[in-house]
């Protein structure tokens, strides 16, 4: 640190040498170059050494013989120095500027000038002082403007680094936060994390206007880094927007969400799944309750088990009937269309009410029956018991009625079916009268699906 | 749903279902009729266990292809159905060393199965989809009830689902009507 000293000074007394006169007497050009030059020269000599820390380490020396009066007071021959270096702990604390965040704009090498007047103004009255314990206090109001330097706003803290980078403020502050989070940490790996953290304005005094400058082959990177993140911040920002349908082109992105192709097209995705979810939770009796995408894929794996086992007992069951003698196309056809009729007149017997509120229960009802007494058969008697079961379902009922799993119902089959069979045996006689052909109740549940579903 | 107890109405469901109907009771009729003549043929008993089970699988498997036919290929899980059944059926002659036109079909339905297994022998990760839905257990599981099911991704596959459980509780309520017509 003492072979800075001297250049230190010497660059002091040009710009002192500048400074002569009133500080706003100087030209911009000029004390931009004075600026530039001691700046340069700082960079050189912070680079030979070892960068932040060697300079942190002087920083903190520098602050520790402000802090501690007590000290500086027992070396008398230290208070000169204490002085000139307090006048560049003072010019270099006061130069960078404190972070502020309302400032949104670049400042100028123009502002940081007249900071740096600030800093000199007051190094001068320091050095009247003399005591570094003085400067103490001057640093720490560095902020608020020196009563020499009127027409400086106090917000003329510029922290950018020097000249390149015109980058927004708030990579600005960002960096200038991470220079800090470097210097605190001690370390340079220190990344957004910690630039994104709102540091207190006042605690950004001492010593970060460094860092800036040193850092600065590293400030590409992260200025970059600081870029996007402020862009993702004012992304998010942005008014909050409605998702539209896509017709593969437009899909807006949501207020707080990720604006990428990849993560639109997958929540595009996401969305369908759920929709399709949600369909099949119609679909699937008794799914009302359950939410969450496995327990429903396990609802309705189970379902479709379930009516394939129905498809199979019922094969079974027909393989098992006796064929009729009186079986010719006149069956045939009035078989057909018995499932209009026999529901219309089933179900019209029943109340329409309690059927439609039962519909989606129904069509399990009487192969549910089917299937618990199979159920129950199958695993226990040979197998031509079990069909002979199976065909007088009508007696079993009762204790198959406990067995049934959760698709079965509301509605008592028992009443259903007798009337059904009633009502067959009634159309069989008639042959082929004038049959309804409402296929109302029947297509109650999936018409309205289908409705849903036909495109 | 369509209020109209009296009037003739006729929508998709209802040509579907009738479709089946007809069709399932057709075969039925033939198997049944098959069955009469073997009975008369010989002179053993009329149901012996083995016979109902291949009778009722033979009943199932003509279940699955007149509901498919009902549908009609429009969808994929029908056409995946279709090509199975007659793939087996096809398989079934063989053995039985039987020239049917079943080779004029087959040629028809070649189409399909370039068309279903596109995807299928790439993993379900590597088929460009990234939801977690398409590797996961129960998928696959799904995928195996469905017809068709492993050559898709999983929206369509929930897509092909829902029709197909629609299908199925059709088919399952129209058999067991019959079933009961047929056993009073």
């Amino acid at each position: 640190m003492n072979r800075t000293l001297p250049e230190m000074l010497h660059c002091l007394n040009s710009v002192g040498n500048l400074l002569a006169g009133n500080c706003t007497d100087m030209t911009v050009l000029d004390r931009q170059r004075a600026r530039l030059k001691w700046q340069q020269e700082q960079l050189q000599q912070e680079e030979q050494q070892q960068q932040q820390d060697g300079y942190f380490n002087g920083s903190d020396q520098l602050n520790g013989i402000f802090f501690n009066p007590a000290q500086a007071g027992q070396f008398p021959g230290f208070q000169g120095l204490v002085g000139g270096v307090s006048v560049i702990g003072d010019t270099t604390a006061n130069r960078p500027v404190k972070p502020d965040p309302s400032l949104e704009n670049g400042w100028s090498e123009l502002d940081r000038f007249e900071m740096s007047g600030i800093g000199f103004g007051s190094s001068a009255t320091g050095l009247a002082n003399g005591p570094g314990f003085q400067m103490t206090g001057a640093i720490s109001r560095t902020s608020s403007s020196p009563p020499t330097v009127a027409p400086l706003t106090p917000e003329v803290k510029s922290r950018e680094s020097f000249s390149p980078e015109k980058t927004s403020s708030a990579a600005g502050r960002e960096s200038f936060k991470k220079r800090k989070a470097d210097k605190v940490n001690n370390t340079k790996g220190v990344q957004e994390d910690d630039s994104r953290e709102k540091r207190a304005k006042g605690s950004a005094e001492e010593g970060d206007s460094k860092i800036t400058e040193q850092n600065s082959p590293k400030n590409n990177n992260t200025n970059a880094n600081n870029r996007e993140s402020s862009a993702d911040t004012s992304k998010e920002n942005s008014k909050a927007s409605e998702v539209q349908k896509p017709d593969y082109i437009h899909v807006r992105a949501r207020r707080g969400q990720a604006t990428d192709s990849h993560s639109l097209a997958e929540r595009v995705r996401r969305e369908k799944i759920s929709e399709r979810m949600k369909y099949l939770q119609d679909l699937v009796p008794g799914c009302n309750k359950i939410t969450g995408k496995a327990g429903m894929l396990d609802e309705i794996i189970n379902y479709v088990q379930s009516l394939q086992r129905q498809v199979e007992f019922l094969s079974m069951k027909l393989a098992a009937v006796n064929p009729r003698l009186d079986f010719n196309i006149d069956d045939l056809f009035a078989k057909e269309m018995f499932p209009a009729c026999a529901g219309a007149g089933g179900f019209q017997t029943l109340g329409m009410s309690a059927e439609m509120s039962n519909s989606p229960y129904l069509q399990f009802n009487p192969a549910q029956q089917v299937v618990s007494c199979g159920g129950l058969e199958m695993g226990m008697n040979s197998h031509d018991m079990g069909l002979r079961r199976t065909i007088s379902a009508p007696v079993s009922i009762p204790e198959t009625f406990l067995d049934t799993s959760c698709y079965t119902q509301i509605q008592p089959p028992t009443t259903w079916d007798s009337e059904l069979q009633n009502l067959y045996s009634t159309e069989f006689n008639q042959g082929r009268s004038s049959i309804p052909f409402s296929s109302q109740p029947f297509t109650g549940s999936i018409e309205a699906s289908n409705l849903k579903m036909e495109m | 749903m369509t209020n109209s107890p009296k009037g003739f109405t006729l929508n998709n469901a209802d040509s579907c279902r009738v479709k089946f109907a007809r069709r399932f009771l057709r075969s039925l009729i033939e198997i049944k009729t098959r069955q009469t003549n073997y009975n008369n043929n010989l002179s053993s008993s009329p149901s012996s266990s083995s016979e109902i089970r291949r009778r009722s699988e033979r009943i199932k498997l003509k279940a699955y292809s007149s509901m498919a036919h009902a549908v009609g290929p429009r969808k994929a899980w029908t056409r995946a159905l279709l090509l199975k059944l007659h793939n087996r059926a096809k398989r079934h002659r063989f053995r039985t060393r039987k020239r049917s036109s079943l080779a004029m079909v087959l040629k028809k339905k070649r189409v399909f199965r370039v068309k279903n297994h596109a995807n299928f022998y790439k993993p379900a990760a590597e088929r460009g989809n990234y939801s977690v839905l398409n590797s996961d257990e129960k998928t696959e599981k799904l995928r195996e009830l469905v017809p068709g099911g492993k050559a898709m991704d999983i929206c369509s596959l929930l897509e092909e689902t829902a029709h197909f459980i629609k299908c199925l509780a059709m088919q399952v309520q129209v058999m067991h009507e019959i079933a009961d017509q047929l056993s009073n």
